[in-house]
Protein backbone atom coordinates (compact mmCIF):
# COMPACT_ATOMS: atom_id res chain seq x y z
CA UNK A 1 0.00 0.00 0.00
CA UNK A 2 2.96 2.28 0.74
CA UNK A 3 4.52 2.03 -3.03
CA UNK A 4 0.86 2.62 -4.43
CA UNK A 5 1.00 5.70 -2.18
CA UNK A 6 4.29 6.54 -3.55
CA UNK A 7 3.21 6.15 -6.85
CA UNK A 8 0.08 8.01 -6.40
CA UNK A 9 1.92 11.45 -4.85
CA UNK A 10 4.22 11.70 -7.97
CA UNK A 11 1.38 11.12 -10.02
CA UNK A 12 -0.66 14.16 -7.88
CA UNK A 13 2.97 16.03 -7.98
CA UNK A 14 3.05 15.73 -11.73
CA UNK A 15 -0.74 16.93 -12.10
CA UNK A 16 -0.87 19.70 -10.02
CA UNK A 17 2.65 21.02 -11.41
CA UNK A 18 1.06 20.95 -14.75
CA UNK A 19 -2.37 22.90 -13.23
CA UNK A 20 -0.19 25.24 -11.70
CA UNK A 21 2.04 26.45 -14.38
CA UNK A 22 0.86 30.18 -15.25
CA UNK A 23 1.37 29.16 -18.90
CA UNK A 24 1.45 26.10 -20.05
CA UNK A 25 3.55 25.60 -23.05
CA UNK A 26 4.69 22.25 -25.03
CA UNK A 27 7.81 21.89 -23.42
CA UNK A 28 6.73 21.61 -19.98
CA UNK A 29 3.61 19.46 -20.77
CA UNK A 30 6.40 16.96 -22.82
CA UNK A 31 8.45 17.32 -19.34
CA UNK A 32 5.68 16.51 -17.12
CA UNK A 33 4.27 13.29 -19.42
CA UNK A 34 8.03 12.08 -19.99
CA UNK A 35 8.01 12.09 -15.92
CA UNK A 36 4.99 9.67 -15.38
CA UNK A 37 5.35 7.27 -18.03
CA UNK A 38 9.11 6.77 -16.56
CA UNK A 39 7.10 6.61 -12.99
CA UNK A 40 4.55 4.25 -14.55
CA UNK A 41 6.98 1.88 -16.27
CA UNK A 42 8.92 1.73 -13.48
CA UNK A 43 6.34 0.87 -11.17
CA UNK A 44 4.86 -1.81 -13.15
CA UNK A 45 8.06 -3.01 -14.17
CA UNK A 46 9.55 -4.01 -10.31
CA UNK A 47 6.63 -6.17 -10.19
CA UNK A 48 7.14 -7.72 -13.81
CA UNK A 49 6.38 -10.80 -12.98
CA UNK A 50 2.73 -10.33 -11.55
CA UNK A 51 2.14 -7.31 -13.50
CA UNK A 52 2.93 -8.87 -16.95
CA UNK A 53 -0.68 -11.15 -17.37
CA UNK A 54 -2.41 -8.36 -17.92
CA UNK A 55 -0.47 -7.05 -20.43
CA UNK A 56 -1.69 -9.87 -22.54
CA UNK A 57 -4.90 -10.67 -24.56
CA UNK A 58 -6.87 -13.55 -24.00
CA UNK A 59 -10.17 -14.61 -25.89
CA UNK A 60 -9.67 -11.49 -28.21
CA UNK A 61 -12.83 -10.67 -30.22
CA UNK A 62 -12.19 -8.14 -33.22
CA UNK A 63 -16.73 -7.79 -32.63
CA UNK A 64 -16.25 -6.76 -29.25
CA UNK A 65 -13.37 -4.80 -29.58
CA UNK A 66 -15.48 -2.64 -32.64
CA UNK A 67 -18.59 -2.96 -30.48
CA UNK A 68 -16.92 -1.20 -28.18
CA UNK A 69 -14.95 1.50 -30.50
CA UNK A 70 -18.18 2.17 -31.36
CA UNK A 71 -19.99 3.35 -28.40
CA UNK A 72 -16.81 4.81 -27.36
CA UNK A 73 -17.13 7.14 -29.78
CA UNK A 74 -20.95 8.05 -29.48
CA UNK A 75 -20.38 8.76 -25.82
CA UNK A 76 -17.75 10.40 -26.26
CA UNK A 77 -19.61 12.73 -29.11
CA UNK A 78 -22.18 12.99 -26.31
CA UNK A 79 -19.79 13.98 -23.36
CA UNK A 80 -18.00 16.46 -25.43
CA UNK A 81 -21.38 17.89 -26.06
CA UNK A 82 -22.06 18.50 -22.51
CA UNK A 83 -18.67 19.50 -20.98
CA UNK A 84 -19.11 22.45 -23.80
CA UNK A 85 -22.69 23.21 -23.01
CA UNK A 86 -21.55 23.69 -18.97
CA UNK A 87 -18.68 25.24 -19.66
CA UNK A 88 -20.46 27.53 -22.06
CA UNK A 89 -23.59 28.07 -20.05
CA UNK A 90 -23.15 27.25 -16.79
CA UNK A 91 -19.41 28.29 -15.77
CA UNK A 92 -19.53 31.34 -19.14
CA UNK A 93 -16.16 29.91 -20.82
CA UNK A 94 -14.97 27.48 -23.64
CA UNK A 95 -12.26 25.03 -23.10
CA UNK A 96 -9.94 23.29 -25.63
CA UNK A 97 -6.66 21.37 -25.93
CA UNK A 98 -6.32 22.48 -29.18
CA UNK A 99 -5.08 26.18 -28.03
CA UNK A 100 -2.26 24.74 -26.33
CA UNK A 101 -0.91 23.05 -29.68
CA UNK A 102 -1.82 25.15 -32.39
CA UNK A 103 1.17 27.42 -33.14
CA UNK A 104 3.13 24.56 -33.67
CA UNK A 105 3.43 23.64 -37.33
CA UNK A 106 2.53 19.86 -36.15
CA UNK A 107 0.31 20.81 -33.38
CA UNK A 108 -2.51 19.08 -34.98
CA UNK A 109 -0.44 15.74 -34.81
CA UNK A 110 1.03 16.74 -31.15
CA UNK A 111 -2.38 16.75 -29.99
CA UNK A 112 -3.23 13.40 -31.03
CA UNK A 113 -0.15 11.76 -29.48
CA UNK A 114 -0.58 13.78 -26.18
CA UNK A 115 -4.29 14.06 -25.61
CA UNK A 116 -5.29 10.95 -27.50
CA UNK A 117 -2.43 8.04 -27.24
CA UNK A 118 -0.33 8.72 -24.30
CA UNK A 119 -3.16 8.71 -21.77
CA UNK A 120 -4.70 5.74 -23.62
CA UNK A 121 -1.28 4.04 -22.90
CA UNK A 122 -0.07 5.14 -19.78
CA UNK A 123 -2.88 6.02 -17.70
CA UNK A 124 -4.03 2.80 -18.50
CA UNK A 125 -0.49 0.90 -17.72
CA UNK A 126 -0.83 3.19 -14.59
CA UNK A 127 -4.20 2.67 -13.50
CA UNK A 128 -5.83 -0.33 -14.79
CA UNK A 129 -2.28 -1.84 -14.91
CA UNK A 130 -0.17 -1.48 -12.22
CA UNK A 131 -2.40 0.20 -9.85
CA UNK A 132 -5.16 -2.09 -9.79
CA UNK A 133 -2.80 -5.19 -9.86
CA UNK A 134 -1.41 -4.31 -6.58
CA UNK A 135 -4.41 -3.55 -4.96
CA UNK A 136 -6.36 -6.98 -6.08
CA UNK A 137 -3.21 -8.33 -3.23
CA UNK A 138 -4.98 -6.60 -0.46
CA UNK A 139 -8.60 -5.73 -1.46
CA UNK A 140 -11.67 -7.94 -3.35
CA UNK A 141 -12.40 -7.19 -7.08
CA UNK A 142 -14.87 -4.64 -6.54
CA UNK A 143 -13.24 -1.99 -4.17
CA UNK A 144 -9.78 -2.35 -6.63
CA UNK A 145 -12.45 -1.03 -9.19
CA UNK A 146 -13.87 1.55 -7.20
CA UNK A 147 -10.18 2.97 -5.84
CA UNK A 148 -8.42 2.95 -8.58
CA UNK A 149 -11.58 4.89 -10.18
CA UNK A 150 -11.43 7.55 -7.70
CA UNK A 151 -7.76 7.83 -7.58
CA UNK A 152 -7.69 8.04 -11.50
CA UNK A 153 -10.71 11.03 -11.47
CA UNK A 154 -8.68 12.35 -8.73
CA UNK A 155 -5.52 13.10 -10.78
CA UNK A 156 -7.98 15.05 -13.36
CA UNK A 157 -7.81 17.62 -11.08
CA UNK A 158 -11.55 18.35 -12.71
CA UNK A 159 -14.83 18.04 -10.45
CA UNK A 160 -16.78 19.07 -12.81
CA UNK A 161 -16.34 15.73 -15.12
CA UNK A 162 -17.27 13.70 -12.29
CA UNK A 163 -20.53 12.61 -14.16
CA UNK A 164 -18.62 11.53 -17.12
CA UNK A 165 -14.99 10.41 -15.81
CA UNK A 166 -15.92 8.39 -12.67
CA UNK A 167 -18.23 5.96 -14.44
CA UNK A 168 -15.58 5.86 -17.76
CA UNK A 169 -12.51 5.02 -15.18
CA UNK A 170 -15.61 2.04 -13.14
CA UNK A 171 -16.46 0.78 -16.58
CA UNK A 172 -12.75 0.34 -17.62
CA UNK A 173 -11.89 -1.07 -14.13
CA UNK A 174 -14.85 -3.13 -14.61
CA UNK A 175 -13.58 -4.36 -18.31
CA UNK A 176 -10.07 -4.89 -16.75
CA UNK A 177 -11.12 -7.00 -14.50
CA UNK A 178 -13.55 -9.10 -16.64
CA UNK A 179 -11.33 -9.40 -19.65
CA UNK A 180 -8.05 -9.90 -17.49
CA UNK A 181 -6.38 -7.19 -20.18
CA UNK A 182 -5.73 -3.90 -20.24
CA UNK A 183 -6.04 -3.66 -24.00
CA UNK A 184 -9.53 -3.34 -24.32
CA UNK A 185 -9.18 0.15 -21.82
CA UNK A 186 -6.41 1.46 -24.26
CA UNK A 187 -8.50 1.07 -27.09
CA UNK A 188 -11.21 2.40 -25.59
CA UNK A 189 -9.38 5.42 -23.93
CA UNK A 190 -7.56 6.23 -27.24
CA UNK A 191 -10.91 6.47 -29.43
CA UNK A 192 -12.41 8.23 -26.89
CA UNK A 193 -9.77 10.97 -26.25
CA UNK A 194 -9.26 10.98 -30.52
CA UNK A 195 -12.92 11.77 -30.37
CA UNK A 196 -12.87 14.92 -28.30
CA UNK A 197 -9.78 15.81 -30.13
CA UNK A 198 -11.16 15.88 -33.52
CA UNK A 199 -14.23 17.71 -32.09
CA UNK A 200 -12.12 20.13 -30.64
CA UNK A 201 -10.41 20.91 -33.59
CA UNK A 202 -13.44 20.44 -36.15
CA UNK A 203 -17.44 20.77 -35.05
CA UNK A 204 -19.67 17.71 -35.85
CA UNK A 205 -21.65 19.90 -37.84
CA UNK A 206 -18.36 20.35 -40.35
CA UNK A 207 -17.82 16.99 -40.25
CA UNK A 208 -21.03 15.52 -41.41
CA UNK A 209 -20.85 18.12 -44.18
CA UNK A 210 -17.58 17.18 -44.70
CA UNK A 211 -18.39 13.21 -45.18
CA UNK A 212 -22.02 13.77 -47.03
CA UNK B 1 -2.97 -35.60 24.33
CA UNK B 2 -5.93 -34.53 25.31
CA UNK B 3 -8.86 -36.88 24.60
CA UNK B 4 -10.67 -36.42 20.73
CA UNK B 5 -13.17 -34.25 20.33
CA UNK B 6 -16.79 -36.55 20.47
CA UNK B 7 -18.70 -33.41 18.90
CA UNK B 8 -18.57 -32.82 15.15
CA UNK B 9 -18.37 -29.15 15.96
CA UNK B 10 -14.57 -27.20 16.55
CA UNK B 11 -14.47 -26.26 20.40
CA UNK B 12 -13.08 -22.51 19.20
CA UNK B 13 -14.95 -21.51 16.28
CA UNK B 14 -17.48 -23.53 16.37
CA UNK B 15 -17.86 -24.53 12.67
CA UNK B 16 -18.05 -28.55 11.89
CA UNK B 17 -14.81 -30.66 11.56
CA UNK B 18 -14.71 -34.42 10.07
CA UNK B 19 -13.25 -36.86 12.75
CA UNK B 20 -10.54 -37.66 10.47
CA UNK B 21 -9.01 -34.07 10.40
CA UNK B 22 -5.69 -33.24 12.80
CA UNK B 23 -6.57 -29.30 12.25
CA UNK B 24 -9.99 -27.65 12.25
CA UNK B 25 -10.58 -26.80 8.43
CA UNK B 26 -12.29 -23.33 9.22
CA UNK B 27 -9.74 -21.78 12.02
CA UNK B 28 -6.68 -24.75 12.15
CA UNK B 29 -7.65 -25.64 15.79
CA UNK B 30 -5.09 -28.69 16.85
CA UNK B 31 -8.23 -31.17 16.63
CA UNK B 32 -5.88 -33.44 17.63
CA UNK B 33 -3.07 -32.12 19.89
CA UNK B 34 -2.28 -31.34 23.20
CA UNK B 35 -3.98 -29.55 25.85
CA UNK B 36 -1.57 -26.73 25.64
CA UNK B 37 -1.51 -26.68 21.63
CA UNK B 38 -5.28 -26.04 22.08
CA UNK B 39 -5.45 -23.49 25.00
CA UNK B 40 -2.74 -21.87 23.09
CA UNK B 41 -4.67 -22.03 19.59
CA UNK B 42 -7.71 -20.29 21.82
CA UNK B 43 -5.74 -17.72 23.46
CA UNK B 44 -3.88 -16.19 20.21
CA UNK B 45 -7.37 -16.63 18.71
CA UNK B 46 -9.13 -14.48 21.71
CA UNK B 47 -5.75 -11.75 20.92
CA UNK B 48 -6.58 -11.25 17.68
CA UNK B 49 -10.39 -10.68 17.98
CA UNK B 50 -9.39 -8.19 20.69
CA UNK B 51 -7.09 -6.77 18.05
CA UNK B 52 -9.91 -6.85 15.41
CA UNK B 53 -12.23 -5.08 17.60
CA UNK B 54 -9.66 -2.56 17.96
CA UNK B 55 -9.43 -2.23 14.61
CA UNK B 56 -12.62 -2.02 13.97
CA UNK B 57 -12.80 1.29 16.90
CA UNK B 58 -10.10 3.21 14.67
CA UNK B 59 -11.94 2.86 11.12
CA UNK B 60 -15.19 3.51 12.79
CA UNK B 61 -12.94 6.80 13.89
CA UNK B 62 -11.95 6.96 10.18
CA UNK B 63 -15.33 7.41 9.34
CA UNK B 64 -16.42 9.65 11.66
CA UNK B 65 -13.74 11.97 10.41
CA UNK B 66 -14.89 12.07 6.83
CA UNK B 67 -18.11 13.40 8.47
CA UNK B 68 -16.28 16.43 9.96
CA UNK B 69 -14.58 17.05 6.80
CA UNK B 70 -17.87 17.47 5.43
CA UNK B 71 -18.89 20.09 8.04
CA UNK B 72 -15.66 21.93 8.13
CA UNK B 73 -16.41 22.34 4.03
CA UNK B 74 -19.73 23.19 4.79
CA UNK B 75 -19.26 26.29 7.62
CA UNK B 76 -16.62 27.15 5.08
CA UNK B 77 -18.93 27.58 2.55
CA UNK B 78 -21.18 29.51 4.56
CA UNK B 79 -18.18 31.68 5.36
CA UNK B 80 -17.41 31.94 1.75
CA UNK B 81 -21.07 33.11 0.66
CA UNK B 82 -21.48 35.72 3.19
CA UNK B 83 -18.46 37.22 2.06
CA UNK B 84 -18.33 36.62 -1.57
CA UNK B 85 -17.53 39.41 -3.90
CA UNK B 86 -19.21 38.81 -6.58
CA UNK B 87 -22.25 36.28 -7.93
CA UNK B 88 -19.84 34.49 -10.14
CA UNK B 89 -17.32 33.77 -7.24
CA UNK B 90 -20.81 33.06 -5.00
CA UNK B 91 -21.28 30.30 -7.34
CA UNK B 92 -18.54 28.62 -8.04
CA UNK B 93 -17.60 28.67 -4.30
CA UNK B 94 -21.11 27.09 -3.91
CA UNK B 95 -21.00 24.49 -6.82
CA UNK B 96 -17.51 23.49 -5.68
CA UNK B 97 -18.71 22.98 -1.89
CA UNK B 98 -21.56 21.35 -2.92
CA UNK B 99 -19.85 18.54 -4.65
CA UNK B 100 -17.64 17.98 -1.68
CA UNK B 101 -19.79 17.96 1.09
CA UNK B 102 -21.64 15.33 -1.14
CA UNK B 103 -18.25 13.64 -1.48
CA UNK B 104 -17.21 13.51 1.96
CA UNK B 105 -20.79 12.37 2.86
CA UNK B 106 -20.87 9.67 0.43
CA UNK B 107 -17.28 8.80 1.71
CA UNK B 108 -18.46 8.27 5.40
CA UNK B 109 -21.52 6.30 4.05
CA UNK B 110 -19.80 3.60 1.99
CA UNK B 111 -17.04 3.90 4.70
CA UNK B 112 -19.80 1.50 6.19
CA UNK B 113 -19.32 -1.58 3.62
CA UNK B 114 -16.63 -0.52 1.68
CA UNK B 115 -13.76 1.17 3.92
CA UNK B 116 -10.32 0.70 2.41
CA UNK B 117 -12.37 2.67 -0.81
CA UNK B 118 -13.84 5.04 1.43
CA UNK B 119 -10.78 6.01 3.44
CA UNK B 120 -8.50 5.65 0.07
CA UNK B 121 -10.91 8.34 -1.61
CA UNK B 122 -10.90 10.29 1.54
CA UNK B 123 -7.98 10.85 2.28
CA UNK B 124 -6.67 11.41 -1.31
CA UNK B 125 -9.47 14.12 -1.64
CA UNK B 126 -8.51 15.70 1.22
CA UNK B 127 -5.06 16.23 0.83
CA UNK B 128 -5.29 17.21 -2.36
CA UNK B 129 -8.08 19.98 -1.26
CA UNK B 130 -5.15 21.56 1.03
CA UNK B 131 -2.84 21.20 -1.18
CA UNK B 132 -4.82 23.08 -4.20
CA UNK B 133 -5.73 25.05 -2.02
CA UNK B 134 -1.84 26.07 -0.42
CA UNK B 135 -0.75 26.58 -4.15
CA UNK B 136 -3.85 29.13 -4.42
CA UNK B 137 -2.76 30.49 -1.09
CA UNK B 138 -0.21 29.52 0.89
CA UNK B 139 -0.97 30.55 4.11
CA UNK B 140 -4.14 28.23 3.82
CA UNK B 141 -1.98 25.68 4.57
CA UNK B 142 -0.70 27.14 8.37
CA UNK B 143 -4.91 27.84 8.66
CA UNK B 144 -6.38 25.22 11.25
CA UNK B 145 -3.14 22.71 10.80
CA UNK B 146 -4.04 20.83 14.03
CA UNK B 147 -7.61 20.09 13.27
CA UNK B 148 -5.69 18.94 9.23
CA UNK B 149 -3.21 17.01 11.23
CA UNK B 150 -6.06 15.10 13.76
CA UNK B 151 -8.01 14.32 10.54
CA UNK B 152 -5.20 13.15 8.37
CA UNK B 153 -4.10 11.11 11.78
CA UNK B 154 -7.53 9.67 12.15
CA UNK B 155 -7.92 8.51 8.22
CA UNK B 156 -4.06 7.19 8.07
CA UNK B 157 -4.86 5.59 11.21
CA UNK B 158 -8.22 4.01 10.05
CA UNK B 159 -6.67 3.11 6.69
CA UNK B 160 -3.69 0.99 8.24
CA UNK B 161 -6.60 -0.78 10.68
CA UNK B 162 -8.56 -1.79 7.54
CA UNK B 163 -5.73 -3.27 6.22
CA UNK B 164 -4.43 -5.22 9.56
CA UNK B 165 -8.40 -5.98 10.05
CA UNK B 166 -8.84 -7.62 6.21
CA UNK B 167 -5.95 -9.90 6.88
CA UNK B 168 -6.68 -11.12 10.72
CA UNK B 169 -10.27 -11.35 8.91
CA UNK B 170 -8.82 -14.06 6.77
CA UNK B 171 -6.62 -15.82 9.74
CA UNK B 172 -9.86 -16.33 11.62
CA UNK B 173 -11.67 -17.14 8.47
CA UNK B 174 -14.56 -14.78 9.49
CA UNK B 175 -15.94 -12.05 6.94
Amino acid sequence: MLEVGLFFIIEIFCCATALIIDEPSLKNLFVIDVIMAIATILFFGYRWKENKTILKWPAFSLIKLLTFIGITIIASIGVSYSVDFLNRVVFEKQMGFYSIFAFHQYGTYLMFLSVALYPAIFEELAYRGYLMQTLLKVVDEKEAIYISSILFFIIHFSLVSVFWLLPFALFLGWLRIKTKTIWYGVFIHFFFNLTACVLDIAPLSDIIKLLF
Amino acid sequence: MTENQTNSLCNCCARPFNFNDIFCNSCGYPLNGTEQEQKNHISNRAIKEIDLVEFKQSIEKARTSLYWIAAIIGLSAIFEAVTAESEEILFASLVVNVILIGAFLAFAVIGKTKPTTALIAGLSVYVIIILLNAILEPSTLVRGIIFKVIIIGYLVKGLKAVLEADKLKKELNIN
